[in-house]
């Protein structure tokens, strides 16, 4: 059974449709990267999956479990889309860190806020909170940034902004890890590192979705590829299919122009 | 000499008394309403949003002193209600006054707040008064203190301004001291007492500043 499944997905902004029934589905910790030109509905779709837009129509599906249908307003609820958004992580393009909170701070923040709701909280604050502080130094060494746990976010770089951004989501173990062109912001002599970490989240089978105009780099971390144009899903395949093989002309040109 | 120094600041210390009450008080009450103010002009509801909106305008858009006059005399003469006390009757005027300078400048940072923020706490799983209370407002601090210690220091000067309604303040004390005994210097005098609580405000303000300076937001 496949951890997400997205059907039929519609989204207009103000009568133009943006996505006209977007569908895919992805097996557990596998990653998807999702190609197409600007404005083809990349954020849109990872907004969607996100609960960040509603979609008019379609359904969203993870474990078998149904967290979206459009047709069923009782999956609409403010307090079920909060939990339901715990199967999702965002990276966003330009990191949207907290600026008050070290990274570490960052890290932890929401992760805290959740388990005061869990039970035990209050009887083993301390402890709760040490291993949580434990977890989140775990993940920042593992993305390379052990020595700015300390450092507030206007002192890291770009890269090291967008690699606490990526710790922070991954804090929260969500299912499927989105990224919205995680490099698009960062100078190109930044952007490599933070290819690393995701590189490195892909081989420990993090099941991911990757908006992302860099070929190389989706070619090289996702095992399958969905090419957006005109609002549906125009292309999709292996990566080494899609990239080099192109069946339609849009892909091809698309292609073309960014590589 | 007429009077000795003692007397004048003594005099003049007793004014500035009710200065202080009046800029104590508007303070406390203003800072809490102009929030609220600042919350239904921002409100997704058009009603809410335009009463709230007109209020600001008109508050903003017509002279301190006005408001002072309509408060003091309008229930009296309009209304047939009892007549209300020349402090109560100030204290009403600066409250509304300073709460729609105040809400604006809440507005102003709370929508500089970039949406990312709020999106980066929702996808986190956070509710909102969490997102509110633990990552907007501190940003929101930080980017009103300037503007606010402006408005705060005007405050403190426009205090003088409820002897229109003849209360006896520290400026209407100075003056006496003109008409009774022709003496100029309590009127510079009284100018002192402001620059130095100006001046510790501003003191307070850039501490505040510095407290902040820790992230930028
Ligand atoms: N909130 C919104 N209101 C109105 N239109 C929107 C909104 N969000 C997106 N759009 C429109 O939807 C279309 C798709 O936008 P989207 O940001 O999803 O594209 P994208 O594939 O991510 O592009 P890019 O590669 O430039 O990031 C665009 O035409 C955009 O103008
Ligand atoms: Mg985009």
């Amino acid at each position: 059974m496949p951890i997400l499944e997205v059907k039929n997905i519609h989204k207009s902004f103000g009568g133009v449709e943006v996505l006209k029934g977007v569908g895919f589905s992805l097996e557990r910790g596998r990653s998807l990267a999702l190609i197409g030109s600007s404005g083809s509905g990349k954020t849109t779709l990872l907004r969607c999956l996100n609960f960040l837009e509603k979609p008019d129509a379609g359904a969203i599906s993870v474990n078998g479990e149904l967290l979206f249908d459009a047709a069923d307003a009782g999956t609409h609820t403010e307090s079920g889309v909060r939990k339901k958004r715990l199967h999702f992580g965002l990276v966003f393009q330009n990191f949207n860190l907290f600026p008050q909170y070290t990274a570490l701070g960052n890290v932890t923040l929401a992760r805290e806020l959740l388990a005061r709701d869990e039970d035990g909280f209050k009887t083993d604050k301390a402890q709760a909170i040490g291993r949580i502080r434990d977890e989140a130094e775990e993940i920042l060494a593992r993305v390379g940034l052990a020595d700015k746990m300390g450092s507030y976010p206007h002192e890291l770089s770009g890269g090291q902004q967008q690699r606490v951004a990526i710790a922070r989501a991954l804090a929260l173990k969500p299912d499927i890890l989105c990224f919205d062109e995680p490099t698009s912001a960062l100078d190109p002599e930044l952007s490599g590192e933070v290819l690393a970490a995701i590189r490195g989240l892909a081989e420990r089978d993090t099941t991911m979705v990757i908006a992302t105009h860099e070929m190389g780099f989706a070619r090289e971390v996702s095992s399958h590829i969905i090419f957006l144009a005109d609002g549906v899903v125009l292309e999709e395949g292996a990566p080494d299919r899609v990239l080099t093989n192109p069946q339609t002309e849009r892909l091809r040109s698309f292609l073309g122009a960014v590589l | 000499m007429g009077e000795s120094l003692a007397d004048v600041t003594l005099r003049l210390l007793e004014g500035f008394g009710v200065n202080c009450v009046i800029f104590a008080v508007t303070l406390l009450c203003s800072l809490p309403l102009g929030l609220g103010v600042a919350f239904c002009s921002m409100s997704r509801f058009r009603p809410v949003r335009y009463i709230s909106k007109t209020f600001v305008w008109i508050i903003r858009g017509t002279p301190l002193i006005l408001q002072i006059i309509v408060i003091y005399y309008v229930g009296g003469l309009v209304f047939g209600l009892p007549p209300i006390e020349r402090l109560d009757a100030v204290l009403i005027a600066f409250t509304i006054n300073y709460a729609a300078y105040f809400s604006e400048i809440y507005r102003g940072g709370i929508e500089s707040i970039s949406k990312g923020q709020y999106e980066a706490g929702q996808v986190l799983g956070m509710t909102r008064p969490q997102i509110f209370f633990r990552v907007i407002l501190l940003q929101v601090v930080k980017r009103i203190v300037p503007p606010m210690s402006n408005e705060i220091i005007t405050l403190v000067k426009d205090t003088a301004l409820a002897r229109i309604i003849a209360n006896k303040e520290i400026l209407m004390v100075a003056q006496e001291y003109i008409s009774t005994k022709v003496l100029i210097w309590p009127l510079f005098y009284s100018g002192l007492f402001f620059l130095v609580f100006c001046g510790g405000l501003t003191l307070l303000f850039g501490a505040a500043e510095r407290r902040l300076s820790y992230f930028r937001a």
